[in-house]
């Protein structure tokens, strides 16, 4: 036999915990309740028995007898027990067929079993009574019935049936209703996702504007698929790119062996297309290489190993290794550093981000020209900027240049893969830094570091140090 | 005529001439070494051409065997790959670290992260070659292995005609004075201490700019277009060498 599943879901078993736990709370508050107005009633009785006795207990032994009759004659409901007995023991008159055993005689008023006799019949009660010896030797008992008392259990029973068990049925069928739904919401969700896993990254959870925290699940889960969508597509497109761009030097290669094979007759013609072949093939291998290198960058979670660079000397060094290089192509290359400053960041990424834009901007300007790599400082950030005075990035086209694989049709004829500038930004997005292009004589490119603000914090802390110290 | 930089070659000479440019010493010596390969065609182009340059190699196509094979033959040099059956090529290192074992080891591998070539050098590899590689490139690479420059406390270097005093900074060729940028005398110390082995650009971006990536321009050859330019003056016979499509040597002008 299965259970239906919404008593196995968690809601439910939720649901019915909590009426469990509020009917086991009532139940104790009712007999709480129950006992203390037992209690009291019996208080009161007792008083009221106890009174009579000393009333009765004060008359001439005729005028009790008298009493006792008259007590029981004004008593319709037949709650008042009286009764006196003999020194002997044998009843002299009243309702109560003997002396009860275990009554205490001359003590406070008690619990105690005894038989009623009168007119209706013979009936055994527990009733609250009190005993006293007269003088005389006579017993004089007066008891009463609290009858009340069942009556107030009787009222108890029934606002339980009546009050709580509805109570708790209610909280059944919403913990039953409350989990039906959630499951259906899941098995929603669940047909929806099936969907996107089979393929169709159109599809989104469904989700409603109110601020309920399935709906904010959703939203915020359709978020991420909308991200991953527009991953997934720049993807495909790179994909494209790259079977484009690798294949064009493959395909150099394997024309020229194709070539090679039928038409070199001597072993230096068969070198020459071996080279060629070579040449090819690397051409792709350093693809591939820039390829996986920005992979690495992107996916990379390296901030732990960062470390104080000092940019400087950085850029200090990358001017001194492209000097030579410049001097060939007669440009001048020039550093400016107006501050010694530092940035977090692992130092061997941000010399290659700089080098990349330096060699970019060699390749790109024209002999004679000027390329100018600066240190600034701005408000509250610190920029490298690398100016050429080259042909320039086009205003529509500042976006395409930082894509994989973009080759500015100006630049066709430029050697190079077209990753470069990616890579620069893939490096200097790993560090939370921003690339700007904006034109200069020919292009300027800057990379621009904000202060970390725990870092300011660690510098306000040194300035208030040094005082002190 | 000026020179060009990057476009001097050795004279063309027959394929096995060029191989005894960088492997005149080992030829006599019969130098072991022992490649972990898993891959048998790519294990029969090394073992070739390392056997072609007058090694004497020994292959293994496992990771346990190979460590069987290190520690009882005892080789001169090792290349091991990173990802074999058995055993990580890693592991094999530090097996044999643990043993003391100091013998240079060249590590393969088509993981090319810097995080593994971190990885790799860390757990006691010697040098790391990302697959792919050229031949060439390889064989430069044991050959630096095997010849590493010994400590020593010289301050002054000198090959041939050719002498630098490390505390000085000076360079002198013969009777004539060099004057060299810090950058250049940081290269051709780096030459002169492995003067006839060949040097591939690979190794001196990693060596003597410290630069962990490739760059695109050929800076390498610019930079050793000037210091040519420098040490072989246009009367001098040439010391400094393009083997093409390899790298660079400095020799001893004879």
């Amino acid at each position: 036999m299965r259970q239906p599943q919404f008593i196995r879901s968690n809601t439910f078993r939720w649901a019915f915990m909590v009426a469990g736990v509020l009917a086991i709370f009532v139940t104790v508050l009712f007999g709480f309740i129950y006992w203390n107005i037992d209690d009291y009633l019996t208080a009161r009785s007792d008083r009221v028995i106890t009174v009579e006795l000393d009333g009765i207990a004060g008359l001439s032994p005729e005028r009790r007898l008298e009493a006792i009759d008259e007590r029981q004659r004004q008593d319709p409901r037949g709650v008042q027990l009286a009764a006196i007995f003999a020194a002997d023991g044998h009843r002299m008159t009243g309702n109560i067929e003997s002396l009860p055993p275990n009554l205490l005689i001359d003590a406070p008023a008690q619990g105690v079993d005894v038989v009623r006799t009168d007119r209706k019949g013979r009936e055994h009660q527990n009733v609250r009574a009190i005993a006293r010896r007269m003088r005389n030797g006579d017993v004089l008992v007066l008891g009463r019935d609290v009858d009340e008392a069942m009556e107030i259990s009787h009222v108890v029973g029934e606002a339980l049936l009546l009050g709580l068990l509805p109570a708790f049925l209610l909280c059944l069928l919403a913990g039953a209703w409350l989990s039906v739904r959630a499951q259906r919401r899941v098995e929603d969700v669940n047909q929806r996702v099936q969907r996107i896993i089979a393929g169709d990254l159109r599809e989104r959870l469904p989700h409603r504007n109110v601020d309920e925290p399935f709906s904010r699940l959703a939203a915020i889960v359709n978020g991420m698929l909308d991200e991953m969508e527009a991953m997934i597509h720049a993807l495909a497109g790179v994909g494209n790119d790259i079977a484009h761009d690798l294949r064009t030097p493959l395909t150099r290669a394997r024309l020229a062996l194709e070539r090679g094979r039928t038409n070199a007759a001597t072993l230096e013609q068969l070198q020459a297309v071996a080279d060629k072949a070579i040449a090819g093939i690397d051409q792709s291998l350093t693809i591939i290489t820039a390829l996986l290198r920005l992979a690495e960058i992107e996916n990379s979670r390296r901030s732990a190993g960062f470390g104080c660079v000092a940019l400087h000397e950085m850029v200090q060094e990358v001017c001194d290794i492209y000097e030579p290089i410049a001097e060939n192509k007669e440009i001048a290359l020039n550093v400016q550093v107006t501050h010694q400053l530092t940035v977090r960041g692992d130092r061997d990424l941000l010399i290659e981000a700089v080098a990349n834009l330096v060699d970019n901007a060699i390749k790109f300007t024209p002999e004679g020209g000027k390329v100018d790599i600066e240190l600034l400082r701005g408000d509250s950030e610190t920029i490298v900027r690398v100016t050429d005075t080259g042909c320039g990035i086009r205003e529509q086209e500042r976006d395409a240049v930082l894509r994989r694989f973009y080759r500015s049709d100006k630049i066709r004829n430029a050697p190079g893969v077209g990753l470069g500038l990616s890579l620069v930004a893939a490096i200097v997005k790993l560090h939370g830094f921003r690339l700007a292009i904006s034109p200069g004589p020919g292009c300027r490119v800057e990379i621009i570091c904000p202060d970390r603000v725990d870092g300011v914090k660690e510098l306000a802390r040194l300035a208030k140090g040094r005082p002190a110290s | 005529m000026a020179l060009v930089p990057g476009k001097r070659t050795v004279p063309a000479r027959p394929r096995s001439s060029i191989a005894n440019d960088f492997a005149a010493v080992e030829n006599q010596l019969m130098t072991k070494v022992l490649l972990i390969e898993d891959d048998s065609e790519t294990a029969e182009e090394i073992t070739a051409e390392l056997a072609d340059r007058g090694f004497e190699v020994e292959w293994s196509a496992n990771g346990i065997e190979g460590l069987d094979k290190a520690r009882s033959s005892q080789p001169d040099a090792m290349i091991v790959d990173r990802l074999l059956p058995g055993m990580d090529g890693l592991t094999i290192i530090e097996a044999l670290r643990k043993d003391q074992v100091r013998t240079p080891v060249l590590v393969l591998s088509a993981l090319a992260a810097v995080d593994d070539r971190v990885r790799g050098l860390r757990m006691g590899g010697d040098d790391y070659l990302t697959k792919p590689f050229a031949i060439v490139e390889l064989v430069a690479r044991v050959e630096a292995l095997l010849r590493r420059p010994a400590e020593t406390r010289e301050t002054t270097l000198r090959v041939g005609p050719l002498e630098l005093d490390l505390i000085e900074r000076t360079a002198r060729r013969g009777d004539r004075v060099i004057d060299l940028l810090p950058r250049e005398f940081r290269l051709l110390e780096y030459m002169m201490q492995r003067s006839d082995q060949l040097l591939t650009r690979a190794m001196l971006l990693e060596e003597v700019w410290n630069y962990k990536f490739v760059p695109a321009t050929n800076l390498v050859d610019v930079h050793m277009g000037r210091l040519r330019h420098k040490v072989d003056g246009p009367d001098d016979a040439p010391m400094i060498h393009n083997v093409r499509g390899a790298g660079f040597i400095l020799r001893a002008a004879s």
